[in-house]
């Protein structure tokens, strides 16, 4: 018999943790359980559960997918660091997909656009397009301020904050990046920490004067 | 037996794998002092990132430089807390896949437990102990009359004594991590200052330094008002004599009362020459052991050595719920 792959797919970069089970092409299990705060408890029991489940183990893992944000910073980097362990620890391919893409899958509007809420009127932003049963990007992830974003788009689109992912479309789709050296996987934040741009300005004011 | 130890509470990213609470076979730290130095103190959200970047490498190389493989791994112990809640989860989260991927019993550990043990590894440890905990987050005085049984006799009412060095090294233009430095300069200056001593007379074994942090952050101002010459080592001299004669004080008053058999310094501040030194010259009757440099800042070797008394002790491994806690009691 041949065997069969079988791939775990990881987004905890929401207030949701979704996990995934697939097997030759079929979502066998999955979980979608909002959260605040508490990823770190949940992750790895709702994992262990679920493989439980299949009787599998880690071990038996072929795949790993995981939601590299942009999103939550916390949270993204629990899912990428499980992930990340995952895939060192057990040697298997490892692929990187946005967590905008994944919550933009959850509709079949011709336009999704993926609004993740980062506060002061901004959000983590992504606009994808459902064309024969697979997800586009129209326009790469970013983080704006949401009025000023959305006055640019000319399209009918349907916003889409939550709701769990379509991982089949995603999987169809050419949204996954292969992480070549696991070593460098890390999380999309989109932005460089506060204390960055405070001494990039620093120094910025520096030099000009 | 074979311990994994993960610590991630702060800055350093460390594995190692230590054999019967005892032997370090390998202890790796990816220290990220230069990339916070340019902030002048430790930065939580980059902390984090950093922590996420390096966390695979780090295994690898620990578990290379042991030569055994994660089969072979019969417990793993990872820092709990306290400590920066981003950083304690990376370290968390990973040391609970690897639970789950081997099925190895897990330990959650208290990093001041962590610090205590790292004694153990060179010297060994005789009841009733005493241990003055010093590091950039904890200036604590800790009694144990036996293995894993802690009892806090007190604390710092505010600063830890290492964030008063940081503060000392900053209004003396010193870079940062402060501790080293001011310790080298006043190894070249002589005390002519004369700062207070806050709580020496005390009879409670608690402490407090923002009260002299203050003080020196005035007599500094003032003499930069005057266009004084500051000799800084002289300065640094001052302040430390300061401190290590707090420290030590309250460390003689603690062992006479609790008629301990050894004490123990450790933490980050325990590599200070001069706390070494005026330790060894005042306390004679009792053994005073440091542990090894590599083992008094934040290492995962420590944790090993404190995952392996705790689960000697509780016979019970942490469930796969465990989570990181900025803020933990040791006593628990
Ligand atoms: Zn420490």
């Amino acid at each position: 018999m041949k065997k069969s792959l079988k791939q775990l797919v990881i987004d905890t970069a929401t207030d949701y943790i979704y996990l995934s089970l697939i097997i030759d092409g079929y979502e066998k299990q999955s979980v979608y359980e909002k959260g605040v705060n508490n990823h770190s408890v949940t992750l790895i029991p709702f994992l262990e559960e679920m493989l439980n489940r299949e009787n599998l183990t880690l071990k038996n893992l072929d795949e790993i997918i995981v939601g590299d944000g942009p999103g939550s910073y916390t949270g993204v980097r629990i899912g990428v660091t499980v992930a990340k362990m995952i895939g060192y620890l057990n040697n298997i391919k490892t692929y990187k997909v946005s967590s905008l893409a994944l919550m933009a899958s959850h509709s079949d509007n011709p336009f999704v656009l993926a609004v993740i809420d980062a506060r002061r009127g901004n959000a983590f932003m992504g606009l994808y397009k459902n064309v024969d049963k697979k997800l586009i990007q129209i326009k790469t992830d970013c983080l704006d301020n949401i009025e000023k974003y959305r006055n640019n788009l000319s399209c009918n689109y349907e916003v889409v904050s939550n709701g769990k992912p379509q991982i089949i479309k995603i999987i169809n789709s050419d949204l996954l990046e292969l992480v070549k050296d696991i070593h460098n996987l890390t999380p999309n934040y989109l932005q460089i920490t506060e204390a960055e741009r405070n001494l990039k300005n620093e120094s910025n004011i520096k030099t000009s004067s | 037996m074979y311990i994994l130890g993960v610590e991630t509470s702060c800055d350093e990213t460390s594995v190692s794998v230590v054999k019967d609470g005892k032997e370090v076979l390998s202890n790796r730290v990816l220290s990220q002092i230069d990339i916070h130095k340019e902030y002048g103190g430790v930065v939580p959200e980059i902390a984090s990132r950093e922590h996420v970047k390096g966390i695979t490498y780090v295994f690898d190389k620990a578990m290379k430089d042991a030569n055994i493989s994660y089969e072979d791994l019969d417990l793993i112990a990872v820092t709990q807390g306290p400590g920066l809640i981003g950083s304690l989860l990376i370290g968390v989260n990973a040391a609970k896949v690897i639970s789950l991927n081997y099925n190895i019993p897990l330990v959650g550990v208290h990093h001041i437990a962590g610090h205590i043990y790292a004694n153990y590894i060179d010297n060994g440890m005789q009841f009733p102990l005493l241990a003055l905990v010093v590091s950039g987050g904890h200036t604590e005085l800790i009694l144990m009359k036996e293995h894993y049984h802690f009892e806090k006799l007190g604390e710092t009412q505010d600063d830890a004594v290492g964030e008063a060095y940081d503060k000392v090294a900053r209004i003396l233009g010193l870079p940062y991590p402060g501790g080293p430095i001011v310790d080298k300069m006043a190894n070249l200056g002589k005390d002519t200052l004369n700062f207070p001593r806050p709580m020496i007379d005390s009879k409670d074994f608690n402490f407090s330094f923002s009260g002299l942090k203050s003080k020196v952050i005035n007599v500094h101002h003032n003499m930069i008002q005057r266009n004084e010459e500051i000799n800084v080592p002289d300065f640094c001299a001052s302040f430390q004599e300061a401190v290590t004669d707090v420290l030590v004080q309250k460390t003689i008053q603690a062992k006479e009362h609790y008629q301990v058999k050894q004490i123990i310094v450790a933490g980050g501040v325990a590599a200070n020459s001069g706390l070494r030194r005026k330790m060894k010259e005042k306390i004679v009757d009792t053994e005073v052991y440091f542990p090894k440099m590599a083992y008094c800042t934040d290492n995962a070797a420590m944790i090993a050595v404190a995952g392996y008394f705790q689960y000697q002790k509780n016979k019970k491994a942490d469930d796969l719920m465990l989570n990181g806690q900025s803020r933990l009691n040791l006593e628990r």
